[in-house]
């Protein structure tokens, strides 16, 4: 964990991991491709991505799958390629500081096989679901997937500094509140560093904007299903950036119209503008395009920072998705202009 | 010491901290550029452009060291 480091690394170090991050992020598809990508049919599609950063992936998995079952899965095993070459090219407090924000897709893998255990999946459909991006690699996920119970899953993270809130959360909580939970643990416990040393405040202040983003999308979802106060209250993440836990229940606690009001005043103000009468799945494009932006702007105005790191992870999972939503919305024919919408391009 | 000798550690002081300089210089912009060469190679050009451009301070020291053993 990052408490753990305690030197700062030199300026070198950062250059050495932005200016190959900075490469990567220049090979990302450029903004005005997707204009092109949107008239294409779903073979054009696989076909544009055979000659993109895809080549590898889609050529290797193109003997077992086809159409966007291969696009899916080439999608994100290149995904997880890249972030874990993040992990490998990176050292020192950069390298901790990737680890732990990757941390999200071990999170992701283990309840994922904690939920297919419990509903009696087959372990190949509970394979299919696993990104091993984060710390552990595709053998120790299937290595889990052998095993019986929960508790036996649980115990090989017996060696983690979070094996306690694991061991306590398989113990006492449902799986839906395990889920939850879990989500929690993981931003608080990266929102609560304390730290003088100025690269960890520029992470933690990314985490804790990530929360804000994540509660007022949670917010916004939960009102417009008609939630009551307290079973949003429930799911809100503590240790946001502007917006507080006590903030939260009292916009929780307020009529949609004047809740709306409120959200003007904080950082993301400019997608809240634009969400009068907009449905549910549009807002969370407004908020996802506000937080890609602003993570933008903040890796370009402290370029040796762990930011634009960071900022390339956001663009390549943003990439990712944007490239299933039109895989996905050309299968079920949509057509360009709705699935336009749907994509965060920024 | 002679004024030969004070000159001597004159000139070499120029030369040596000017190396200093240009080292602390190149150090982030050298890793910068095997960075961006790492991924694609063809950055070699531009990168190693970049890395030298702070070497111009020791030709400075150089001229100066100069100068002052034979001036």
């Amino acid at each position: 964990m990052l408490r753990k480091i305690i030197r700062k690394p030199r300026a070198a170090e950062w250059a050495y991991i932005v200016a190959r991050v900075r490469v990567m992020k220049r090979k990302l598809i450029p903004k005005d491709e997707y204009n092109k990508l949107l008239n294409m049919d779903l073979n054009e599609i696989i076909r544009y991505l055979e000659e993109s950063e895809y080549k590898n992936e889609i050529n290797e998995l193109a003997i077992r799958y086809s159409g966007v079952e291969l696009l899916d899965y080439a999608l994100y095993l290149n995904l997880t390629r890249t972030y874990r070459k993040l992990v490998r090219i990176s050292k020192g407090l950069p390298r901790e500081m990737i680890v732990d924000y990757l941390r999200k897709w071990d999170f992701w893998n283990l309840k994922n096989i904690i939920r297919g255990k419990m509903f009696g999946f087959p372990k190949e459909e509970i394979e299919k679901t696993l990104v091993p991006a984060g710390e552990f690699d595709e053998e120790f996920w299937k290595m889990l997937l052998a095993r019986e119970s929960v508790e036996d899953i649980i115990k090989e993270f017996a060696k983690k500094p979070y094996y306690p809130i694991l061991e306590e959360l398989a113990r006492a909580c449902p799986i839906s509140e395990f889920e939850d939970r879990l989500d929690k643990f993981y931003y608080t416990s990266l929102a609560s560093i304390h730290s003088d040393n100025i690269d960890i405040m520029y992470f933690v202040d990314f985490i804790r904007m990530e929360i804000d983003i994540k509660n007022v999308k949670t917010l916004l979802r939960l009102k417009l299903e008609g939630a009551s106060p307290e079973e949003i209250a429930a799911k809100i993440i503590p240790k946001g950036y502007q917006l507080s836990e006590s903030e939260l229940r009292k916009l929780a606690a307020m009529d949609y119209e004047d809740m709306l009001k409120n959200l003007e005043n904080y950082w993301f103000s400019e997608a809240v503008k634009q969400i009068k009468d907009q449905p549910l799945s549009k807002i969370e494009v407004f908020f996802d395009k506000v937080w890609a932006k602003r993570v933008l702007s903040r890796a370009n105005h402290f370029p040796l920072s762990i930011l634009p790191v960071l900022a390339f992870i956001l663009m390549k999972k943003i990439e990712v998705d944007n490239l299933r939503i039109i895989a996905r919305g050309k299968a079920e024919g949509m057509s360009a202009e709705e699935i336009k919408e749907q994509l965060v391009v920024v | 010491m002679p004024i030969e000798g004070m000159v001597a550690v004159g000139a070499g002081l120029a030369v040596g901290l000017a190396g200093i300089g240009a080292g602390l210089g190149e150090q982030g912009i050298g890793a910068a550029a095997v960075g961006a060469m790492a991924e694609d190679p063809t950055f070699f050009g531009r990168g190693l452009l970049m890395t030298v451009i702070p070497e111009t301070i020791v030709i400075f020291g150089l001229v100066v060291a100069f100068l002052l053993m034979f001036m």
